[in-house]
């Protein structure tokens, strides 16, 4: 028995000395702590990975691992997101203790370039990259607003609107439309990033010189934003399951809004005016306006409207209006007038709320990853019904299907609701529309919101022109009012990597979208101008994109050189789809449940369909790299666009461009203190097709209801079909083509404390592409063809600087500015094209496009002041109009007399400088992060004013506190407004002056944010890896001398922007941000 | 084995489609959607729709309310009309109604664009038809003759409005087209216009919408009057009144009830000698009268027609040229004096009493303007001043003569638009009174006053028949007194007598500003006769406006068109 387990023993110590040799042999138990290098405190859940292996473990709570079965010539990888990762050899250590360095801009950091990934390291191209945080940072309901002085050389401008589109120009404005950046997201290209949630992206990378975005060759010039999704990562791996809220609201600056005058002031500005009149025709006064009395004191009565009766003084027969409001209650009103004044801003705009939530689902296993995000973000505008709502899903995923290959999917379904939403281009149109707060303006301070009966009240009090009542239609009009879209976007994917260092990868991507929409107006008779029938819309539409992509990528390393070469093969059809929407009136109830097309009055239904364009592409790229020293790319990609006809439908887009780390050499060695710099260069060409009809080519006829119908028989309903010629054909129109130059350098200084990136620039465009305006003698309803007439350049200065550091061991900063300087240029329009116009408003034309000038320049008259005296309009050059009080113009060519040959250029709303600045401190568990932006240099054509700063124009109707500063003789040409009164001439309301053109310059404090982070360690025993809460306001306060309501004025036309007719103003927002991981 | 598959898949994958993708060039040929190409509107049917096209634009459709057949801005500058309303309302028309119209008004190229829109129309139907080899010679002809009517139409509207304009035909490539000098001298080319379609055109048709032989010869005669050739005006009206018919079969003659002209379910009668045709259910307002939306009194509600806006208001010196002594009009021009003024409710509330005028008036005069008190149409009694936007801005009365009828809401306007009033009557190109007065000015100028007489007193004899009374059946619901001319002393007398009636008959038809131009009556009208009157009482509107002769003739050629077409010239005085 004995010696039975005697041998036992010695065979479990044998078989255990050998199983324990066999481990040595192999590897043995490694242990330590990771944490941060900024802290000390451990990192629970970072990933210790055996370098080459899908071999790992993460940290626990207080950042402690044990890897077994290392081997000394192992090497570990360190990683943790937010934190730069490490590497350490395991030689003979059984501890290793690692404290990873925070991720600030390092020479490693991942460059997402669409079809490959390269690092700041070798990169030798103008690319920015925006941090997933900074993406937060800002409750809006697109991402895009978040590159608003983030990154050097991209220029944004948006509005207030939640979910809009806003103006993103990356270097400049290259054409005369479609100046829009390509947007890829994760490899599949697309126009907008509105769907996509900021707390699903992981990597924001800006190309914006040739050298790194001519690779999408004809869709490059304007530039390209790659949005990456998260991912996950391999590796076996808990669970890390994320949650980021916000919860807060946006206050609509009421004491902000113009200044309108009082019911008194207006009224008495009335009879002022009717002096003034009679005073330039040489006439009686004749008080005559229907509300405030027959004498030379303006008064105002006690009912501005008594049931067809206005102007009421003393009282009115009660029984005979109630009477009358019982039999006919739609068009009886009894309107007091409101004598402390209605504020109209004031009662369109609330205190707007907005919630975001995601959830986020990261992990992997050895041979998968994976990411999901919930999302939902509900957002209210601050006008009153105003709302964008997005809840989406996305499911990213990739699976190793054995060694050599890997399937992979990105997915976002995605639903958005956006109810009440102004401006075309998706709200970002609608800085030049006369929008409900331009109505806002233009309702007299006199008139109530309710009338005595409680109906809405408006101008059917006489004597107020014809502005609707902005309260009663945004109620009305738009509280039933629904549109909303489903889509899928992403992609699947495979690789292979048939060969070491070979990977063949096909993608295959795309969106479907479709859309849907109906509205709802209500029959309103209390207007001047009314709304006399109830009337529905509703619609659909639906459009499919797909792009299908194959590239090979080969890298090798010889002796101290590394070549990766990517070559590829792209075909797309950028969406094609149809619509339908129709309109009628009149149902016999306006009930949501019974309402439908089928039930109204004169339904009229039109529909429309479009192919899209179809691209076929070819493109190669090579980086060279010697040492880690000189570095040297070349790209080349050819494409083909259906946009064109046969003869110029390819292009050709190549590329070079070379870096050389100089800190690297022997003789930088002294210079301690710069720790790394990269001078690059690079040369390119690029293309632009986006301002092309896809019927460019063709000369087309067609049908339209409102164009080319007659009823030729002479019938009393219907009509016969008729054609005209609906577009004119440009067979011979081509790319636009981009040669840009490059030259910079990537510095950092002191160890990273100071980092600097400057970039010099150049972008030449030839062959703009314009829609020249033909003729009226060709036939104005024939679309002119789009062809290539000019030349524009941009050139400018983008610089970074980034300082971090300790002020005190507890006290860390990090301060980055960036700032770019813009210059733009026509340089030339084609022979017989001297220039060309802009739209106009109510009038007034105020843009011009005209080569040696800035795009979409401002043109007019140049206003040197007011006509003071007889005397004065008698010794100026004739001028028609002229009178005293009103605008005297310079006559700049000198001929004696004021011709449309007088106007001149008078502005620009193209800024010379945009930036940013972000100032960032923590202390403890604390931080603070500050950020603002600012545009300097750029005019705005405060159109509003219009309406607003004459009496003429809409005469009655609300006027602002300008009048008070209207040209009297004692304020002559301190005066801010022409003399008040009804004349409407080019001397007054009638031309496009200097007058509207003011300094658009501003300084924005965007986001100032104040966090608190939990201890890790008290963070972990709630059961938490992460909790951090934060107050945050954004767009506290506005530097601008600009008087309008907000200076951030946008447009959706490049050679028509900068236009305030009633833009919606960012205001102020404070917000509650939550971010915890679990 | 496995592995195997999936690297075989994807290589066959990957071949596919590089091989997809890059061997088809039919991949990069996209066809436009929602058109059609040239080629395809060479069959018949694609001919008769392109000529449709042509006559679509009659209306001035999609080019804002000055390129409206009723040629409003020629009744603003001819004192029939103001643009009424209030100051502030549509302020791009203040400055052409105080004759200070500038190059770059837009006004002025909407109604210049839509003229040439329908020359590009008509010269593309004409092309087109000489091309195809898919019909008859007849048809042919047929098409090529409408087209070269509609085209000499608006040139007719051009030169009557600019004076100065480029003639091309269909021959013309449009390369060429913007290096065409413009000019003055282009009624020679419209004449030819005229002529072929008379001479080529049949004299009915099924439909009752397209123009004939006879609408073309009395343009002919009518585009003769303004040329000053009256023998040639006199011979071919002579034949128009003697032989004409309508399109649809109908022998030339003046509806029996002056009102009735204006009437849609009475559209293609008689007096229609061409009239632009209106419908209503055809999926746009743009094919009924959406030029008139607005030319509706203001603020009516229900018990009106359209609800809106007020504009289009007839203007003081109108109205008093409606009053009659002894059955005649005050020919000595005394109509805006002393009692012959029309008593008006001009700023009296609609609620306080108002005494009608009771002295002697041309019954035209209350189927041509609304005034108080007075039936309009089957609405009510025109209310005064509730139903007037600002009668300080622009008077008291309201247009009347292209108003619909209550009866007719929805069934003769168009529904679909965001006022009620989308009437649907035609509006009249050249009605058989307008032909009667014409030949009687050729008869004037050319021959003999006796049958000049003969044809202004048909005119007149039909208004005689034209009384308005009152809903009550009480009788007339003013003094009506209208009676025939019986001799006229001298040539001169005949043509005052031959202008009044123009304007009496015409009123509101967007004749009166090309009549007193070309009869060299502008400055004086207007600046002795319009202005001083009507500006006593509309201050703001037309205080210290005045009239420039040599200039506000001829409205300019638009700004817009002179920069990017060197080719043309500015007229005189702007």
């Amino acid at each position: 028995m004995k010696l039975k387990l005697y041998l036992r023993s010695l065979l479990f110590t044998f078989l255990a000395a050998a199983i324990s040799s066999v481990g040595f042999a192999q590897g043995k138990s490694v242990s330590g702590t990771v944490s941060g290098a900024d802290d000390d405190l451990g990192i629970p859940g970072a990933s210790v990975v055996v370098k080459g292996t899908t071999k790992g473990v993460i940290t626990d709570v207080d950042g402690n691992f044990t890897i077994q079965s290392a081997g000394t010539s192992d090497v570990l990888v360190f990683s943790f997101v937010g934190y730069s990762e490490q590497e350490v050899i395991v030689g003979n250590q059984s501890v290793i203790n690692v404290a990873l360095a925070t991720d600030a801009a390092s020479l490693d950091e991942i460059i997402v370039t669409g079809y490959s990934v390269t690092n700041r390291k070798e990169s030798t191209a103008a690319v920015s990259i925006v941090k997933a945080k900074d993406l937060q940072a800002v409750p809006s309901g697109n991402i895009e607003q978040q590159l608003a002085g983030r990154v050097a050389g991209v220029t944004v401008i948006t509005n207030g609107q939640p979910g809009t589109n806003s103006t993103i120009r990356v270097r400049g404005f290259g054409a005369f439309g479609g100046n829009q950046p390509l947007i890829i997201v994760d490899g599949v290209p697309t126009n907008t990033s509105n769907f996509l949630s900021p707390d699903d992206i992981e990597t924001t990378t800006v190309l914006k010189d040739a050298a790194a975005a001519s690779i999408y060759g004809a869709r490059a010039a304007n530039g390209v934003i790659v949005y990456t999704t998260k991912k996950g990562r391999k590796g076996k791996r808990a669970l890390e399951v994320s949650y980021n809220g916000m919860f807060g609201f946006t206050d609509p600056n009421v004491n902000g809004a113009p200044e309108m005058l009082t019911p008194q002031e207006q009224a008495d500005y009335t009879h002022i005016a009717y002096e003034n009149n009679a005073a330039a025709n040489g006439t009686p006064v004749q008080y005559t306006h229907p509300q405030y009395g027959p004498n030379q004191q303006a008064t105002l009565p006690d009912y501005l409207h008594a049931n067809g009766v206005n102007g009421v003084r003393g009282s009115v027969d009660m029984a005979a209006i109630q009477a009358a409001y019982d039999a006919n209650p739609d068009n009886t009103f009894l309107i007091k007038p409101n004598l402390a004044g209605t504020n109209w801003y004031d009662e369109i705009t609330r205190m707007a709320s907005i919630n975001r939530h995601n959830l986020g689902f990261s992990g992997g296993t050895e041979n998968s990853r994976y990411y999901v995000g919930l999302n939902i973000q509900d957002q209210n505008g601050i006008i009153v019904n105003n709302s964008f709502k997005r809840y989406n899903v996305r499911v990213n995923s990739e699976t190793d299907l054995g060694k050599r290959f890997r399937f992979g999917e990105n997915m976002q379904f995605t639903y958005a609701a956006i109810q009440g939403q102004q401006g075309g281009s998706n709200g970002q149109g609608s800085a030049d529309d006369e929008s409900q707060l331009l109505q806002a303006y233009r309702m007299p301070t006199v008139i109530p919101v309710y009338d005595e009966f409680g109906s809405f009240a408006s101008t059917k009090a006489a004597g107020f022109n014809n502005p609707r009542s902005p309260v009663r239609s945004l109620t009305n009009d738009v509280q039933n009012d629904q549109g909303y879209a489903f889509s899928g976007f992403g992609n699947v994917y495979l690789e292979v990597d048939p060969i070491k260092n070979l990977t063949l990868r096909t993608s295959l991507g795309g969106g479907i979208s479709n859309n849907y929409y109906y509205g709802y107006n209500y029959k309103y008779l209390g207007d001047s101008e009314p709304q006399a029938s109830n009337s529905f819309n509703e619609g659909a539409g639906f459009n499919v994109q797909w792009v299908l992509t194959n590239t090979a990528s080969y890298k090798v390393n010889f002796g101290q050189n590394k070549l990766k070469v990517l070559l590829g093969q792209e075909a797309l059809n950028d969406g094609r789809g149809r619509n339908i929407g129709g309109s009628g009136i009149n149902p016999f109830t306006m009930d949501l449940d019974y309402v439908n097309l089928t039930l109204v009055q004169s339904p009229v239904v039109n529909s429309s369909l479009y192919s899209g364009v179809n691209f076929s592409s070819y493109f190669g790229k090579a980086d060279y790299n010697l040492k880690d020293k000189y570095f040297v790319t070349a790209l080349l990609r050819r494409d083909g666009a259906s946009r064109f006809g046969a003869n110029n439908r390819f292009g050709v887009f190549p590329a070079f461009s070379a870096g050389w780390r100089v800190s690297d050499e022997e003789f930088m060695k002294d210079l301690s203190f710069i720790t790394d710099l990269k001078i690059r260069g690079g040369w390119g060409i690029m293309g632009n097709s986006n301002n092309v009809n896809p019927a460019n080519q063709y000369s087309l006829y067609a049908q339209s209801p409102g164009r080319s119908l007659y009823p030729i028989a002479g019938q009393a309903s219907g009509a016969n079909a008729g054609y005209y010629k609906s577009r004119i054909g440009n067979p011979n129109a081509k790319w636009e083509t981009s040669e840009t130059s490059n030259i910079g350098f990537d510095a950092t200084f002191a160890s990273g404390r100071l980092e600097a990136v400057l970039d010099v620039w150049r972008k030449d465009t030839r062959d703009l592409l314009y829609q020249v305006p033909l003729a009226a003698v060709l036939g104005p309803n024939a679309s002119a063809p789009s062809v290539n007439v000019g030349k524009m350049r941009n050139q400018g200065i983008d610089i970074q600087i980034i300082n971090r550091g300790n002020l005190t061991s507890k006290i860390k900063y990090n301060l980055t500015v960036n700032g770019s300087f813009l210059q733009n240029e026509i340089v030339e329009l084609a022979p017989g094209i001297p220039f060309f116009n802009g739209g106009g408003y109510r009038g007034i034309n105020p843009v011009r496009n005209q080569p040696e000038q800035a795009i979409s320049s401002f043109f007019g008259y140049k206003m040197i002041g007011y006509f003071n005296s007889q005397g004065e309009v008698d010794a100026h050059p004739a001028q028609q109009g002229a009178a005293i009080g009103r605008f005297k113009y310079e006559d700049v060519n000198g001929d004696g007399e004021i011709t449309p040959d007088d106007r001149t250029f008078i502005g620009s709303p193209v800024p010379k400088f945009t930036g940013g600045l972000n100032f960032g401190i923590e202390f403890g568990n604390w931080d603070v992060n500050s950020y603002f932006n600012t545009f300097l240099g750029n005019d705005i054509w405060n159109q509003s004013k219009w309406f607003t700063d004459f009496h003429g124009t809409f005469e009655g109707a609300g006027k602002g506190v300008r009048a008070k500063e209207s040209w009297t003789p004692a304020l002559g040409n301190n005066a801010l407004a022409p003399i008040w009164e009804s004349a409407a001439n080019i001397s007054t309301s009638g031309a496009e002056n200097s007058w509207y053109v003011e300094d658009g310059s501003y300084l924005r404090m965007q986001n100032l944010s104040v966090g608190y982070s939990l201890d890790n360690r008290l963070a972990s025993k709630l059961g938490l890896s992460k909790a951090r809460i934060a107050v945050s306001g954004n767009n506290l306060f506005t530097l601008t001398g600009y008087s309008g309501l907000d200076p951030g004025v946008g447009g959706d036309v490049d050679t028509n922007f900068g236009i305030d007719v009633g833009n919606f103003p960012v205001t102020r927002s404070f917000n509650v941000v939550l971010n915890l991981g679990f | 084995m496995k592995k195997n598959n999936i690297k075989k898949g994807v290589l066959t994958v990957l071949a596919v489609t590089m091989l997809t993708f890059s061997c088809k060039d039919s991949f990069l040929e996209v066809l436009p959607t929602g058109s059609l190409g040239e080629a395809q509107l060479l069959s018949p049917s694609g001919l008769e729709g392109t000529l449709i096209g042509a006559y679509s634009m009659l209306n001035g459709k999609g080019f804002g309310r000055n390129a409206g057949p009723n040629n409003w801005m020629g009744d603003v500058l001819g004192g029939i009309s103001n643009k009424g309303t209030d100051a502030g309302d549509y302020t791009a028309m203040n400055p052409i109604q105080r004759y200070e119209g500038d190059p770059t008004s837009g006004e002025f190229n909407a109604m210049w664009s839509s003229k040439f829109e329908g020359i590009s129309r008509a010269n593309a139907a004409i092309r087109l038809a000489k091309q195809s080899e898919q019909i008859s010679e007849g048809t042919r002809t047929r098409i090529v003759a409408e087209a070269r009517v509609l085209r000499g139409h608006f040139y007719f509207d051009l030169k009557r409005m600019f004076n100065s304009a480029p003639y091309f035909d269909e021959t013309v490539v449009d390369a060429d087209i913007p290096e065409i000098p413009n000019s003055p001298d282009i009624l020679g080319s419209i004449e030819a216009d005229f002529k072929f379609g008379m001479d080529n055109l049949s004299e009915t048709s099924p439909d009752a919408g397209r123009v004939n032989k006879w609408a073309a010869a009395a343009y002919l005669g009518k585009a003769y009057v303004f040329d000053g050739k009256y023998a040639e005006a006199k011979a071919i009206f002579d034949q128009v009144i003697a032989n004409g018919q309508t399109t649809n079969g109908k022998k030339y003659d003046l509806v029996p009830n002056f009102g009735q002209i204006f009437n849609a379910e009475n559209d293609n009668h008689e007096e229609a000698v061409w009239a632009v045709q209106s419908s209503n259910n055809t999926g746009s307002v743009n094919n009924a009268n959406w030029f008139d939306d607005l030319n509706y009194p203001y603020n009516t509600g229900m018990n009106g027609p359209g609800n809106c806006c007020g504009f289009n208001q007839p203007t003081f010196t109108l109205v008093n040229q409606f009053r009659t002594k002894d059955g005649l009009p005050l020919l000595d021009g005394s109509f805006n004096s002393g009692d012959n003024v029309v008593v008006n409710d001009y700023q009296v509330e609609a609620s306080s009493a108002f005494t009608e005028d009771t002295g002697e008036l041309d019954p035209r005069l209350d189927h041509t303007v609304g005034r108080r008190g007075i039936p309009y149409l089957d609405w009510q009694e025109h209310p005064g001043k509730a139903w007037i936007r600002d009668q300080t801005y622009a008077g008291p009365y309201s247009p009347k003569k292209f108003v619909y009828y209550k009866t007719q809401e929805n069934t003769f306007t168009d529904g679909s638009s965001w006022t009620r009033g989308y009437a649907t009557m035609n509006v009249p190109i050249i009605r058989f009174a307008d032909v009667l007065l014409l030949a009687a000015e050729a008869e004037i100028q050319a021959g003999s006053m006796d049958n000049a007489m003969a044809l202004i007193n048909r005119v007149r004899t039909r208004a005689a028949n034209s009384i308005i009374n009152e809903y009550d059946g009480s009788g007339p619901a003013a003094n009506y007194k209208i009676t025939n001319y019986t001799s006229f002393d001298s040539k001169d007398d005949a043509m005052k007598a031959l202008k009044f009636e123009r304007l009496l008959e015409l009123a509101q038809e967007g004749h009166r500003f090309s009549d007193l131009v070309r009869w060299g009556d502008a400055a004086t009208f207007i600046n002795g006769v319009y202005l001083p009157f009507d500006s006593q009482f509309l201050v703001t509107k037309l205080g210290g406006a005045n009239f420039t002769t040599g200039k506000n003739e001829y409205v300019p050629i638009p700004q817009s068109q002179l920069d990017i077409q060197p080719a043309l010239t500015q007229n005189p005085g702007y």
